[in-house]
């Protein structure tokens, strides 16, 4: 089967800066991508070369088996919310609306209206009058109804209060089981769509550090504290990613392949076991002030192993 | 080609917007230029010739420019290609051309049947635009719209690629350009043979032919330019 995005060794340079770094990614189809990562990472520069709104230093990306530079059989396939997409000035809610209408062949008009009022959005607003807020529901609606068989959405609840992103996400759920297709969801709320995603593709500093399914990363990691000694002996078990100590004892964060046996082992070493989010996970993982480079020259640090 | 006409859509979805700006801009020079001459007439000066008209490719060579900063990033992000925004653009262009030539046209003759609105005003009918074909006449109007409209999407172009530095380092370029023409006819003597070759064209040569000439390279420049735009 032709994978949805295939990244095959993908670099962007703009001059001295790197934002992308040897990527390589496969994206199956009919699946909801976490696209996780801090400010900068390189998350939109990823979706703009997919898009082809943004060129390649060097390596290639596929889109359903296809360059999309100027392919329009693979591009009308494709909607990108942007976050910062520009909307000429002089349209209405409903122009931007019949727009995404006109070239996306699967555009659902009953749903975009549907939406329309789930989000009050009123449209026969001046694109440019609307607040960051129903900006944010605008582009949602576009990527919701065109139906698009690959949608990303980049951000796209700033300025949306919590019942709004709520509705978003109930919304996409919805309408993804009913009409399944390839969902990339770039965000910093982890911990909202933890639920939502399947996938998750954790970016640092233009690197792909993670690149696993939700449900495998969220029984990688592991939070126990207790006596130092013990929690020293446990911690041989997996990849130490945090530590706090306090008057003889010690809570670590661990990553490793555990199994229910190792968190019996915790216990019978008198550890308390917490389970982790995948926001913690998220955190540990791209909270490390040091720059790749020095982390590949400091032989045993706990990045050696996550960086790939 | 269903998508290069879907673009063409998209850009008039909110086509009152599209019509407004260069007939009521053309239009509000028309009265200016109708309340001086109904002044003027009263004093007995006679036929007076005007530039408004120049108003109305303005505005399509702004529209282009601002075409290319807004239309495109919007159309792009809705998954349209670089080459159908171009095609579709070029569609646009002509079809409002022919259009606006045409209306030009007859208000032309409209303004010669009422002896200058009945204030000699001669606004749209221009002596040296005028030809004894109605057909070319209406190419005469329509043309310069072309070049015009290209000249801003090229324009456009420039600044989307490399900003305001771009446009200033191109405007720069120009100015030298015409400098050095100036310097050169000037060192020669050669200033009656240029003013000759204008005189000497025909009003189809100069704006049906020269212009024509000019927007086929300048339509092939946008073609590399928006190859390798970003947005």
């Amino acid at each position: 089967m032709i994978p949805a995005i295939a990244v095959d060794n993908l670099t962007k340079r703009y001059g001295k800066f790197t934002a992308l770094e040897n990527v390589n990614l496969t994206l199956n189809e009919h699946r909801i991508y976490g696209l996780l990562g801090r400010n900068g990472a390189g998350k939109t520069t990823l979706m703009r070369i997919l898009t082809a709104q943004e060129f390649a230093t060097s390596g290639s990306v596929a889109v359903f088996g296809k360059a999309p530079y100027e392919n329009e059989a693979v591009l009308s396939r494709v909607c990108f919310i942007k976050e910062s997409q520009v909307y000429p000035q002089h349209l209405r809610v409903r122009h931007a609306l019949g727009a995404a209408a006109l070239v996306y062949p699967n555009w659902d008009e009953r749903f975009a209206r549907s939406l329309l009022e789930d989000f009050q959005l009123p449209a026969d607003r001046l694109v440019k009058k609307l607040s960051r807020g129903m900006l944010s529901a605008l582009g949602i609606i576009i990527g919701l109804a065109s139906r698009a068989p690959l949608t990303f959405f980049d951000e796209p609840y700033l300025g949306l209060d919590a019942v709004a992103r709520q509705l978003f996400y109930d919304r996409l759920l919805t309408d993804f089981s009913e009409h399944p297709r390839t969902v990339v969801l770039s965000t910093h709320l982890i911990d909202e769509v933890s639920a939502l995603i399947e996938h998750v593709l954790l970016i640092d500093r233009g690197r792909i550090v993670l690149d696993d399914e939700v449900e495998a990363v969220r029984g990688q990691l592991l939070t126990v504290s207790g006596a130092s000694r013990a929690v020293d002996e446990f911690a041989a078990a997996g990849t130490e990613l945090h530590r706090t100590t306090l008057n003889g004892t010690a809570r670590v964060t661990l990553r490793g392949a555990f199994v229910p046996a190792d968190h019996d082992r915790a216990r019978s070493l008198g550890l308390r076991v917490e389970a982790e989010s995948l926001q913690e996970l998220v955190v540990r993982l791209t909270a490390s002030p040091r720059r790749p480079a020095d982390a590949e020259t400091a032989g045993d640090s706990p990045e050696k192993e996550i960086l790939r | 080609m269903s998508r290069v006409l879907a673009v063409v859509r998209m850009q008039l979805l909110n086509w009152p917007i599209n019509i407004a700006w260069p007939w009521g801009i053309l239009f509000s020079s028309f009265l200016i230029n109708y309340a001086i001459q109904s002044a003027l007439v009263r004093q007995t000066v006679g036929e007076s010739t005007t530039g408004g008209l120049l108003s109305i490719y303005t505005v399509v060579f702004v529209a282009y420019l601002i075409s290319v900063s807004q239309d495109l990033p919007f159309a792009l992000g809705l998954g349209v290609s670089r080459r159908t925004f171009h095609l579709a653009s070029g569609l646009m262009l002509t079809t409002e051309a022919l259009l606006y030539g045409t209306l030009l046209y007859l208000f032309a003759l409209i303004e010669r049947a009422t002896d200058g609105f009945g204030v000699e005003l001669a606004f749209f009918g221009l002596p040296f635009m005028s030809t004894s074909n109605p057909l070319l006449q209406i190419l005469v109007y329509t043309v310069p719209f072309l070049l015009f409209g290209v000249l801003g999407f090229a324009v456009g172009l420039v600044f989307k690629r490399w900003g305001a530095n771009g446009v200033l380092t191109l405007s720069v370029a120009a100015i030298l350009a015409i400098g050095a023409a100036v310097y050169l006819i000037t060192r020669a003597e050669r200033w009656r043979a240029v003013g000759g070759w204008f005189v000497d064209q025909s009003t189809v040569g100069l704006f049906i032919g020269w212009p024509l000439l000019l927007v086929v390279p300048l339509a092939a420049l946008s073609h590399l330019l928006i190859r390798r735009v970003t947005v």
